[in-house]
């Protein structure tokens, strides 16, 4: 009796040994396909975390917001001199902000003046983390926010100061964010103000590498490091942090986001730019064959174009230029 | 009527995917965003070897598939590699639960400690094979002894909060038949 029930625990019976041979088979058919097939199992991967790690989020925000209270009141005890440091950066803030504004209005008085048209028109879509990857060698965080909200693949991230990461898989109500620090993620970005070319290459630690610089001579630490736009990936001039070397002589970032706690992100749409795929038409070849069958489109086709250009060169375009301007400054605020 | 040591069977195995669900719903938290500088211990593959070699009949390779394969898809990692590697580690220690069963703390640990070893370096290995791009050496190192190292503290922890403990000779379950 005794050894009977001893052979049902250590299961040694050969049907155990069928289930456990098909089962490291199918497991290593899965690896082998994912290997083949990558894109194909990752969208099965973002749909599996999008249905089960939402519904853990009435307990992974929470516990989170928990912790981040817990840390906040170890510091209680300076609050007084944390209160007294605020309150003259504040001051220092009030300064700098009298100067923001100012330069913002000049700004757009110059840009109005050289009726400069602001391309990117970035209009951002906010998330809450909900969580990170699990695993020490992986960085990157997963929002609430997914195809439903019409996220893509490829659009930057940010929490509002610097930029985070790309957003890398999108499942219905969730997509994951790979952070600049994830090894394997590769940004462009111009050092300012040497405006050299380089990429931002993450390495699982805190100061991603900035590799391939066209001169480094004119990289120094403390200049400032912003996405270039390269690629077509990133709208370009987002503030991503500043240049330090670390003891190798390496070059490194600093981060502008806060690391340390990413609670809230923003998602910047971006429309890709319009690509300009061959040399402009000096000779226009289509018209002839569409002016025989439809001899009425020829006077509107011809008139089309001239109500344009008086607005543009008459008095109307002015009130237009601003109006747009402080549009585009509103958004870029805020 | 469900007899008493089926019960306790159950309850131990909800209990240790319940254990395994809080430790891969604790590393998800996203308390800090930043990267660790020192990559902390496997505590999942520690927990279910303490548990495979106490009570071998509290973990199921079917519950070890599923954690790890859900650990795998959840935190990025190929799929499908490292459960594998986890299993066939697992089948061999539960080869061995007999013989462990009367082996002193420090002999178990030295064993469970190649084992860890041999299969870290596996999955190295495979991946290289596979050319997937994979953690540093250097921290896939750090984690395999830090690894090693939470293995006595979880099973004190594991005795201690649950009472999983190795049989003793001639003990008996609820039924009176010997374990």
């Amino acid at each position: 009796m005794a050894r009977d029930r001893n052979a049902d625990f250590n299961f040694a019976g050969p049907v155990r040994r069928i289930l456990l041979a098909v089962t490291v088979l199918c497991l290593g058919l899965l690896f082998l396909v994912w290997r083949i097939d990558s894109p194909r199992v990752e969208r099965f991967r973002a749909a599996l975390t999008d249905a089960v790690v939402p519904s853990f989020d009435w307990a992974l925000v929470p516990v989170t917001r928990f912790v981040a209270m817990v840390d906040d009141f170890q510091s209680y005890a300076s609050l007084h001199e944390q209160n007294r440091q605020l309150r003259e950066e504040l001051k220092q803030m009030r300064a700098w902000k009298e100067a923001a504004v100012q330069l913002e209005q000049q700004n757009a008085k110059l840009l109005a003046q050289n009726n400069v048209r602001l391309d990117p028109k970035l209009t951002s879509v906010s998330g809450v983390v909900l969580a990170d990857s699990g695993s020490p060698f992986r960085q990157s965080v997963l929002l609430n926010v997914g195809r439903r909200d019409g996220i893509v693949d490829g659009w930057a991230t940010t929490d509002g100061l610097g930029l985070v990461g790309r957003i890398s898989g999108v499942g219905n109500t969730t997509s994951r964010v790979l952070l600049l620090t994830d090894a394997s993620s590769r940004v462009p970005v111009t050092i300012q103000p040497s405006g050299q070319r380089a990429i931002l290459s993450g390495d699982n630690t805190a100061r991603p590498l900035i590799e391939f610089v066209e001169d480094a001579e004119k990289v120094r630490a403390g200049d400032r490091i912003v996405s270039s736009g390269d690629g077509g990936v990133f709208p370009a001039g987002l503030l991503v942090g500043q240049v330090a070397v670390d003891t190798d002589g390496r070059l490194r970032a600093i981060l502008s986001a806060d690391y340390e706690r990413l609670d809230f992100l923003r998602v910047l749409r971006s429309r890709p730019a319009e690509a300009i795929r061959d040399a402009g038409d000096l000779i226009v070849p289509e018209a002839p064959p569409a002016l025989p069958a439809l001899p009425p489109a020829l006077p509107e086709a011809g008139a089309a174009p001239v109500p344009s250009p008086d607005p543009q060169g008459l008095g109307i375009a002015p009130p237009a230029a601003p109006a747009a301007l402080t549009a585009a400054g509103g958004t870029a605020n805020g | 009527m469900v007899d008493p040591v089926s019960m306790t069977r159950a309850g131990h195995r909800a209990l240790y995917v319940a254990l395994s669900a809080l430790v891969l719903f604790v590393g998800m938290l996203p308390l800090s965003t930043l990267p660790a500088s020192w990559p902390g211990p496997d505590i999942l593959l520690a927990l279910t070897i303490a548990w495979l070699l106490r009570r071998p009949e509290y973990v199921p390779a079917t519950a070890i598939v599923a954690i790890f394969l859900l650990q795998d898809l959840v935190t990025m990692r190929p799929p499908g590699l490292w459960t594998l590697i986890v299993l066939l580690g697992c089948e061999f220690l539960r080869a061995r639960v007999v013989l462990v069963r009367d082996l002193p703390l420090m002999l178990e640990w030295a064993m469970v400690t190649t084992v860890m070893l041999a299969m870290f370096g596996l999955n190295r290995l495979v991946l290289a094979l596979f050319m997937v791009p994979q953690a540093g050496f250097g921290p896939t190192v750090l984690q395999c002894v830090a690894t090693a190292a939470a293995y006595p503290v979880i099973v004190g922890l594991s005795h201690l909060a649950f009472g999983i403990r190795k049989v003793a000779p001639g003990e008996v379950d609820a039924l009176g038949h010997r374990v």
